[in-house]
């Protein structure tokens, strides 16, 4: 069934986006992700505008955080105070990511920076990942047990001023490097259209040292309010937000995520982050290839002015 | 008695917004009479593209296919005009990127030219640039702050006349003007799920040996109706709320998911 979208002025089979936002879903419940950095280049490759893709997907992924956060609220698994400040950072730095996302659109070099980033950020994370999820697979077949987090641990951004104290966190920590964290990555998810949550889990546990029982929440929770920010300057800077984009993906991507939820909870810790870093591995080679073979058409247009624009 | 036959053909549609125009002078030979099957297309959530069919009588002429010296028409559709930059990637350190831009000014944003034979042929180029008959003929004007050498120019004029026929919103279609009888003829034009919106030109044109004798203009407006014209006109005119309203919208579809899927 086709169906037109009123912001991006093309027809798209609504069906298609429905098995989009599903299976992209299925993942981010599968791996504890927001997907959004999966979906926007499957949107992207299926046609749609490359400006509508990336401001949609920053809705689509406040409505899959939207549940996630409620339930681990219920869990009381959120540092509201390490929230709060990882946010007014991020919302600082999804301002910028507006502005230099109108920029780059101007002068051409948007899609050329969307690719660059995935190929560095997917291809440092994912390695990453892959080794370390390697190596815990197999401690566990020689029996080793994990290694447990050593109390009293401190790494150079322990020594930075301004320290406050997160209780549920168990930190006394400065907010500098909260703050910079919560820009970097609302500045990211913005330009990109990704929840971040990929880059901001690994860095909450071993830059902070936030318990891995805090993390996921209190990143979920500071993802949903920079995306609904993001979603709001997108609406209003690029005017590239499609409602009807956004919700066949929202409904498509809630229902596939209870699925892969309920999957991953069959599934190894290690397995999982195993397969979740093949899986960035994989996109970010995807446009590795693009940027480095001879493209099919060396030649492009974008509208500046006038009907469309 | 064509005249006639045209006549009836346009009291039935005149109900249906069909519009008709047509030339003062109606003793000079060759007066062009056209027709546009609507004069507005809505796009609506459900639209996929249409077509609209000009149909028209040229008086008093004879029309014979090929024959020297014959008549001639072209008929052109024309959208609401745009800027576009049209750019080349290039190696740069081993990545591929956008390097040269030329912007072209106030081009058309759908074009799509319907004749009876070859455009080239029917009269000379300098009418054919005037009058932007053929995708070899539109005017496309570059701005002072091109980065384009003057040789690669023709290239990038090629390319973006390609990118656009490949998404459908340039055409040129030869010979796809049919002759009903020897006066009366009639054209289809195809138009895409992705054409623009805004006002639209029809114009034709009668050529007689390389001159145009007679020429008629119409228009027609493409606009989204409900729906998608509501939600178009919040998301440009209440931005804030329009994304204040994608916000609430998804963190109640969240919300939503989670007491459905609630196990407990």
């Amino acid at each position: 069934m086709q169906l037109y979208l009123p912001i991006a002025e093309i027809p798209v089979n609504i069906f298609v986006i429905f098995g989009m936002g599903g299976a992209v879903g299925f993942l981010s419940g599968l791996f504890g992700i927001g997907g959004g950095f999966l979906l926007t280049p499957l949107l992207i490759f299926s046609g749609i505008p490359p400006a509508v893709s990336v401001a949609t997907v920053t809705t689509q992924v406040v409505a899959s955080s939207a549940s996630a956060v409620i339930t681990y609220w219920r869990r009381k698994a959120i540092d509201l105070k390490l929230a709060s400040i990882l946010l007014a950072g991020g919302i600082f730095g999804s301002f910028l990511g507006v502005i230099l996302f109108d920029v780059l659109q101007e002068v051409g070099q948007l899609d050329l920076v969307i690719s660059l980033s995935y190929v560095t950020f997917l291809g440092a994370i994912g390695g990453l990942m892959l080794v370390e999820s390697v190596r815990a697979i197999r401690r566990r077949k020689a029996g080793a047990p994990p290694r447990a987090r050593k109390p009293g641990q401190h790494n150079w951004i322990h020594g930075l001023p301004l320290k406050v104290r997160f209780r549920r966190s168990k930190l006394y920590v400065s907010v500098i490097p909260v703050i910079t964290l919560g820009a970097i990555i609302g500045f990211l998810g913005t330009v990109l259209g990704i929840g971040g949550g990929f880059m901001m889990v690994p860095a909450l546990i071993y830059l902070l040292r936030v318990p891995t029982s805090i993390v996921i929440g209190t990143s979920l929770f500071q993802i949903l309010f920079t995306m609904a920010a993001a979603t709001i300057f997108h609406a209003m800077g690029t005017k590239t937000v499609d409602i009807v984009l956004a919700m066949t993906l929202m409904v498509g991507g809630v229902i596939g995520a209870q699925f892969g939820a309920r999957m991953g909870q069959n599934l190894r810790g290690d397995q999982l982050r195993l397969l979740l870093a093949l899986l960035v591995l994989g996109v970010g080679l995807r446009f590795a290839v693009d940027l480095l073979l001879i493209p099919d058409d060396l030649y492009s247009i974008a509208i500046r002015k006038g009907a469309g624009s | 008695m064509m005249r006639f036959v045209l006549s009836v053909i346009l009291w039935f549609c005149a109900p249906f917004g069909l519009s008709l125009a047509q030339e003062e002078d109606r003793s000079q030979t060759g007066h062009l009479v056209t027709a546009v099957s609507s004069d507005r297309i809505s796009i609506q959530s459900n639209f996929t593209g249409t077509e609209i069919v000009i149909f028209g009588q040229a008086e008093h002429i004879e029309h014979q296919p090929n024959a020297p010296g014959g008549y001639e028409l072209a008929i052109i559709v024309e959208g609401p005009s745009q800027d576009i930059t049209t750019r080349r990637k290039g190696r740069f350190f081993g990545v591929w990127v956008n390097r040269e831009a030329e912007t072209f000014r106030r081009v058309p944003s759908f074009y799509a030219v319907a004749s009876t034979d070859d455009i080239g042929d029917m009269a000379h180029r300098s009418i054919l640039d005037d009058l932007g008959i053929g995708l070899n003929h539109i005017n496309l004007a570059i701005t002072g702050s091109s980065n384009v050498a003057l040789s690669d120019r023709d290239d990038f004029r090629r390319a973006f006349i390609r990118l656009r026929q490949e998404m459908g919103l340039y055409s040129e279609r030869e010979t796809s003007i049919e002759f009903l009888t020897e006066t009366m003829f009639r054209t289809n034009i195809p138009l895409p799920a992705n054409i623009p919106v805004g006002q639209y030109k029809v114009r034709s044109y009668l050529f007689n040996q390389g001159e145009v004798i007679s020429k008629t203009q119409q228009s027609l407006r493409v606009a989204k109706t409900g729906f998608e014209q509501f939600t178009f006109n919040l998301a440009q005119d209440y931005s804030l709320l329009y994304g204040i309203m994608a916000v609430a919208l998804a963190i109640f579809t969240g919300w939503l998911a989670g007491v459905i899927f609630r196990k407990d």
